[in-house]
């Protein structure tokens, strides 16, 4: 007998994943004129693009690479105490959670052209620092809630443990809270990534004319059905890595107190503020 | 002086407090900020000139942004609440398979153009699903009802939605509605007065931060919406395409209004939960 909720959580699965499972295909289709099921031609003009120097799209990847990486760097250097804090703070915690969600409030077009107007002003428009710190403002909420919810009780315990043995501060990080806070960490950097990866409008509010791996893609989608599909696949690499190195990863959290690596944390803080201390 | 070493918690509070403070201050910074060149863009159109309400005045009196308000607010609300049930729907049947909860959450690390170009080859005109069906029976791409910007907003909202019910979702709200069965409850009076309040808050956050995306995301409206109505980020980038320095001020305006809308909607659906 088939089980109903099983089958309908494979169907809600294939909706959500079923459409990614033709950009290959679209992707080498030179010709799919429609409405032919299948193409009549197949060809690499699309894979060719993603490769070629003069289509811009090598240069808008590394462009989108530099900036998730130095984004994401910074917002764990900062975000790292942060979230410590975050984890025992009682009386200022709802004000830092509030905070920490500005930035779902205040579009990435908006926030961006709002600070395009002081980034003017500094010379720093259109300049990697200016496409840095626009991502920052969306990437670093997402690093610090991750990071909070891998400061689990049991770090706590191991850290304060090494500490009353005589353990300095650098050793402790270097050999309990490092070593324990791993897969917390690659999850907050990998999803800080795909943030950054991901960010549209405040690109082209701040990034002058800078091309994105975003900002390629769209003019393609509808005109040209097969560099989009192209395009689009190199876009997926980050988020699917993300998907399954957070699978790998979240075994590990699991064992910790909260399994969901930062949106349980932080749900049941926002469930039951007052209860949490 | 508090040091770290040799310390439990309660003998360093001020070293945490203090190397907290950039994080914050950073994302305090870059929002008054945001918020600040939005309105200094508005009211400072021309360098060198005083403060002028005009941007304000033509936006106001302009009907295609009344239009491309309601739209907006139109396919906020709509997305979002049939996000909701659908989350808490296909949530009940994940509950406690890994694989299928993690291939579900894939939309969540998707960025929404990718999403919304997925939606152009599969459901634009002459599509795949054009392919498969011969012609669908609907207009999803560029329908004037915004049918197609709701849909991309549910394939990649709802998976979010369900990974903060199933984050709060765990065995012992399992006990609490299998007590409820026994004492003779069903399965509605199970779901609103069992599952549905626990649900509550979790599912406010997830509501707000969507509607809060969907009033000013544009992507999605770029790739799969109507040329007319447009949404209030799509009117604002066309007022800088068009419209030089002059343009780029109500362009400025009209995206403080739609900061201004998300924020007013976060407050007053925070405000709701904790009066129960």
């Amino acid at each position: 007998m088939i089980d109903a909720r099983r089958l309908g959580g494979w169907i809600a699965v294939a909706v959500v994943v079923g459409p990614l499972l033709v950009l290959p295909l679209v992707a080498v289709a030179d010709a799919w004129r429609a409405p032919a099921l299948l193409p009549q031609q197949f060809g690499l003009r699309g894979l060719e693009i993603l490769f070629d120097p003069r289509s811009g799209v090598p240069a808008a990847v590394g462009l989108s690479t530099v900036v998730a990486v130095l984004a994401t760097g910074v917002a764990l250097l900062v975000g790292w105490p942060a979230a410590r804090w975050l984890v025992t703070a009682r009386r200022l915690r709802a004000a830092a959670l509030a905070l920490l969600f500005v930035p779902l409030l205040v579009p990435p077009y908006a926030a961006g052209f709002g600070l395009t107007t002081w980034l003017l002003r500094l010379g720093a428009s259109g300049s990697l620092i200016g496409l840095v710190v626009g991502h920052l403002f969306y990437v670093l909420p997402y690093v610090v809630l991750v990071l909070a919810a891998g400061f689990s009780r049991r770090v706590d315990q191991l850290d304060e443990a090494a500490a009353t043995l005589g353990a300095g501060q650098w050793t402790r990080l270097r050999l309990i809270t490092m070593p324990a806070m791993a897969p917390a960490l690659a999850v907050a950097a990998l999803l800080g990534f795909v943030i950054s990866w991901g960010q549209y409008g405040t690109s082209l509010a701040v990034g002058g004319g800078r091309l994105t791996l975003p900002l390629v893609l769209l003019p393609f989608v509808g005109p040209d059905p097969q560099v989009a599909a192209a395009l689009t696949l190199a876009f997926l690499v980050p988020p699917v890595a993300a998907l399954v190195l957070m699978v790998h990863f979240l075994p590990a959290s699991a064992r910790a107190d909260d399994p969901a690596a930062g949106m349980g944390l932080t749900t049941r803080w926002l469930s039951t503020p007052e209860e949490q201390s | 002086m508090a040091t770290w070493r040799g310390r439990g918690r309660a003998g360093r509070p001020w070293a945490q407090h203090v190397a907290a403070v950039p994080a914050f201050a950073l994302l305090g910074l870059l929002g008054i900020g945001a918020v600040a060149g939005l309105l200094r863009a508005s009211l400072f159109p021309e360098p060198g000139m005083g403060a002028t309400l005009t941007a304000w005045r033509r936006v106001l009196a302009d009907d295609r942004f009344h239009d491309a308000l309601l739209f907006t607010l139109a396919i906020a609300l709509v997305s979002t609440l049939a996000a909701l049930p659908i989350a808490v729907l296909v949530a009940r049947m994940l509950r406690h398979r890994r694989l299928a909860q993690a291939l579900f959450s894939l939309p969540v690390l998707l960025p929404h153009l990718l999403v919304g170009a997925l939606a152009v080859a599969w459901l634009g005109p002459g599509g795949l699903a054009d392919r498969l069906l011969g012609t669908l029976p609907i207009q999803f791409v560029r329908s004037p009802t915004g049918l197609g910007i709701v849909l991309v907003y549910l394939v990649k909202e709802v998976p979010f939605l369900a990974l903060l019910v199933l984050a709060v979702w765990d065995d012992e709200l399992d006990r609490l509605e299998e007590a409820a069965a026994a004492a003779g409850a069903s399965p509605r009076q199970r779901l609103w007065h069992v599952i549905v309040p626990v649900l509550a808050r979790p599912l406010t956050v997830g509501a707000v931060a969507v509607a809060a995306f969907v009033i000013g995301s544009f992507e999605v409206p770029l790739l799969v919406g109507p040329s007319a109505p447009s949404t209030l980020a799509v009117h604002a980038l066309d007022a800088t395409r068009i419209g030089g320095l002059a343009g780029r001020a109500e362009a400025a305006a009209v995206l403080l209004v739609a900061t201004v809308l998300a924020t007013l909607i976060a407050a007053a659906a925070m405000r709701w939960p904790r009066r129960d």
